[in-house]
């Protein structure tokens, strides 16, 4: 018995910005991060292996949190710098025919008009294959670069986001999709009858549309989204199209999966056009041992490097580590950011949390041949109930990049775990056929 | 101390990769649609080599028990696709690194290959070296309307010929023929156009070549030769050699040899760069590159030792199945095709078992493992004690060419080389001969 088929799609981790740069395999072009050469070839891999898509993580600041200072986020690139991921996206659709793009913009940094003017341009030159991945902004430094002092309340970024999805749907929908008549013989462009303002006039935006651009291939953006908290959930569970899920076992995995699909369900949606995709770190290597190795060097890496993780758990929850001792136990945390993950540093020492992968948590179950991992997903998959997993690793190396589509995926398609071909031309069509 | 800077060039054919490697992917099918070499170009560039050179031949080989089993099993010489076509997508793809491709002169008429390389030379913007076989396998000749090769020897007259018809073919546009001239209407200048009505001992070609020569005029010339009389040819010919030596000292005396025949023929050697055919194992520490190589190179694995008498078998055009695994191979073994490899390899193994000796076979060339650092030391030195010119790199059909593999080499070994000032860290020049020659 095997898992049903799943998605497959890759968590650009640290968003626009450099990634192996002083990390074995690295290669002599570490100051070409700028530019759109790794991303490209990471994209034209992933379509060659069957991934759904490609999801560029983003954040706009040069975080300080951590020491009340900037040096240690420059010192090790921790989230910083990154560049405007939506310009990167075409170049990506532009080098590959059917891998899905998702580009990350808060709802409390863009106005919904420009935003979806944006996506809406993004999915007619992609032929529909773009995503949006809703973020509402987590470190109060992200806020001040916006004329704010601090992110708005947990809570209520996310009635902001609920109101912010409903004008850019209803600019997406504000041209019908038979609008654009283009009648040479009586010279007619477009029918005014079929586009029509919004008017939206809330609590938090006011709009008048209609969108100045015509309905796209895929009418809106796929909606991803990355809420573990109830309110976070919540939200996920009434808009988003597919979730960047974090959970440390396939046990939880499950307890987070039925959950927002019985939310989902209670909003009247049908939980199956939600597609939760797990995080994962897998370590591939030609024999067991020597992948074994690797992991444990990888971790050895990061507990020297104390700082450097430290920096970036600072930055995610808006509290700043320095003032914990290393092995001093963590009691609960107010965090404004990342709740549901700084829920999970509760009863840890700051040591254990500096040792785990802070995105995954995973240990070692996706560590081994193509083989092993294979099954480690298979039977992964086979206890959670779906939908996928999301490749991630912060600094990865292009030899990364083989491994996992050259050399893991392989073996989940000989076992009909993942695609081997594309269906459909649309990102969505692709991400829901099954 | 270190060496003097080297070149660094990747030497493939356009067959299957490492397919059935836990890196292949789906290249058993892909490397057909030239992407994975487009790819491999994009990386190698990056890392700063030279060149890739296509080696090619053109037959199912049946050199093995007058079967061609072991040579599709394997996919050792077929299927191998026409290297040609592929290198404008390579050039395209790419802008400073040149491309080699392997033709035959027993197989091709000289206008013909004139005309193809010229066509090239253009289209790539004068990045493009012919690599010059005279083919040794009869079975090949036989796809051509011959029952066999020439002799080796005669098969080397020939080809000095050939080259000789082909730059005369070149040469035939004197440069400023294209004259454009708007107000006369003149295209081109009919008295710089010449034909060159050559008439030799085989061949007979009237002329002019029917465009005008590339960006380089002659492009790189590349060549092999192992033998007494491959080494005159391709001293008196070649930019790039392509030789495969076990041993620091075997690579510094061919490429004595070689520069000193240059000189004879009235050549400065610094226009030849010898490259010597290695497969460096790198990896993160020295005991996963030890491991590694054992995996490729150990003989362990019988798919491996079949696959390495198979290739050895095809060049040779001898049976090596008939010799005993765990025995020294006898003597007064005779072939029509690569004499000299088949000599090399008996007189080297002396004192070796079959099975001992196929582990260095497979490998070509001087054993390289380790870390990119210690790998990179054991170039450096290399080159140091050789004098140059550089390293060809070559993975295994079926075991290491994978795009793994090739990272390895261009995110791995090349930024340390590169670091050490070893290799290029750019390219000055528009033409590929230019940057070749530039040290």
């Amino acid at each position: 018995m095997s898992a049903d088929p799943f998605h497959l799609g890759w968590f650009y981790s640290k968003g626009f910005g450099p990634k192996a740069w002083k990390h074995p395999w690295a290669g002599s072009d570490v100051d070409r991060f700028t530019k759109p050469d790794v991303p490209v070839e990471l994209a034209r891999a992933m379509e060659r292996s069957g991934f759904d898509y490609l999801m560029i993580e983003d954040s706009s600041n040069v975080p300080y949190t951590y020491q009340g200072s900037h040096d240690a986020y420059l010192k090790h690139s921790v989230d910083t710098p990154k560049l405007d991921p939506s310009i990167l996206a075409p170049f990506l659709t532009a080098a590959t025919k059917h891998l899905g793009i998702v580009v990350t913009c808060s709802t409390t940094e863009y106005h919904p008009f420009m935003l979806a003017r944006m996506m809406n341009a993004l999915d007619h030159v992609s032929d529909g294959r773009i995503g949006w991945n809703v973020v509402t902004g987590s470190n109060d430094g992200g806020a001040q670069n916006y004329g704010r002092d601090k992110q708005f309340p947990h809570d209520q970024r996310y009635d902001m986001a609920d109101e912010f999805i409903d004008v850019a749907n209803k600019l997406w929908k504000s041209w019908d999709e038979d609008a654009l008549v283009l009648d040479l013989e009586e010279g007619v462009f477009a029918d005014g009858s079929k586009v029509r303002p919004i008017n939206h006039e809330g609590d938090f935006f006011r709009s008048r549309g209609p969108l100045s651009a015509p309905r796209s291939p895929q009418g809106s953006p796929v909606i991803c989204q990355a809420g573990g908290s109830p309110r976070g959930r919540k939200w996920a569970s009434e808009h988003a199209e597919t979730i960047i899920a974090s959970a440390s076992s396939p046990q939880k995995m499950k307890e987070y999966r039925d959950d927002v699909r019985a939310r989902a369900a209670a909003a009247g949606r049908d939980p199956d056009s939600i597609k939760m995709l797990f995080l994962v770190s897998p370590v591939v290597d030609e024999d067991r041992e020597t992948a074994v190795m690797r992991a444990k060097r990888q971790g050895a890496e990061m507990s020297a490097n104390a700082d450097f993780q430290l920096a970036a758990l600072s930055r995610s929850s808006g509290i700043d580590f320095s003032k914990f001792d290393m092995d001093e136990v963590l009691g609960e945390l107010v965090s404004n950011g990342h709740q549901s993950s700084v829920a999970g540093y509760t009863g840890k020492t700051v040591r254990q949390l500096v040792e785990s992968n802070p995105l995954t948590g995973d240990g070692d179950l996706f560590v081994g041949t193509a083989d092993d991992v294979a099954g480690a997903m298979d039977e992964t998959m086979q206890e959670v109930g779906g939908d996928g997993f999301l490749i991630v690793n912060s600094y990865f190396p292009r030899r990364y990049v083989t491994e996992i589509c050259d050399g893991l995926v392989p073996e989940l398609q000989k076992r009909g775990l993942t695609r081997k071909k594309y269906e459909f031309d649309t990102f969505r069509e692709n991400l829901m056929a099954y | 101390m270190t060496a003097d800077p080297f070149h660094l060039a990747w030497f493939t054919s356009f067959n299957s990769p490492a397919w059935r490697s836990a890196w292949g992917g789906e290249t058993g099918t892909e490397w057909m649609t030239g992407e994975y070499f487009v790819d491999m170009a994009r990386s190698l560039e990056r890392a700063g080599f030279d060149f890739m050179m296509f080696e090619d031949s053109t037959m199912v080989s049946e050199a093995l028990g007058g079967t061609s089993e072991m040579d599709l099993k394997h996919g050792l010489h077929s299927p191998k696709m026409d290297p040609l076509p592929l290198l404008p997508l390579l050039a395209a793809a790419t802008k400073h690194m040149g491309f080699i491709a392997t033709a035959s002169t027993s197989f091709y008429p000289p206008f013909i290959l004139a005309r193809t390389m010229a066509t090239l030379d253009h289209l790539t913007r004068g990045r493009i070296g012919w690599n010059v076989v005279t083919s040794s396998e009869d079975i090949a000749g036989k796809n051509y309307g011959m029952d066999s090769l020439p002799e080796h020897d005669e098969r080397y007259d020939r080809a000095d010929e050939f080259v000789d018809v082909v730059e005369q073919l070149w040469d035939s546009w004197e440069p400023g023929a294209i004259v454009m001239n708007q107000e006369t209407g003149h295209y081109a200048d009919h008295t710089k156009v010449h034909p060159i009505n050559f008439e030799g001992k085989y061949h007979k070609v009237r002329g002019p070549l029917n465009m005008p020569a590339g960006p380089q005029g002659h492009p790189v010339l590349c060549q092999a030769g192992g033998s007494p009389r491959g080494r005159e040819f391709s001293s008196a010919h070649a930019n790039a050699i392509v030789t495969a030596l076990p041993t620091v000292d075997k690579m510094k005396a061919y490429r004595a040899d070689i520069r000193e025949r240059a000189a004879r023929q009235g050549r400065n050697p610094d226009d030849i760069k010898v490259m010597y055919l290695v497969q460096p194992i790198i990896g993160e520490t020295e005991a996963e590159a030890r491991a590694k190589f054992h995996q490729i190179y150990g003989m362990d694995d019988p798919m491996q030792i079949e696959q390495t008498l198979g290739v050895i078998s095809a060049v040779t055009e001898i049976d090596f199945f008939q010799f005993p695994l765990d025995e020294e191979m006898p003597e007064g073994v005779t072939t029509n095709g690569h004499q000299s490899i088949l000599d090399d390899f008996i007189q080297r193994n002396r004192g070796k078992t079959l099975r001992e000796s196929l582990s260095e076979r497979a490998r070509l060339g001087p054993e390289l493992v380790g870390t990119a650092e210690s790998v990179a030391d054991q170039m450096d030195s290399m080159m140091e004690e050789v004098g140059g010119d550089g390293f060809l790199i070559r993975a295994e059909t079926g075991l290491s060419h994978n795009r793994r593999y090739i990272d390895e080499i261009s995110s791995g070994l090349a930024p340390v080389l590169r670091r050490r000032g070893l290799i290029r860290s750019s390219y000055d020049h528009a033409l590929f001969k230019d940057n070749l020659l530039a040290f």
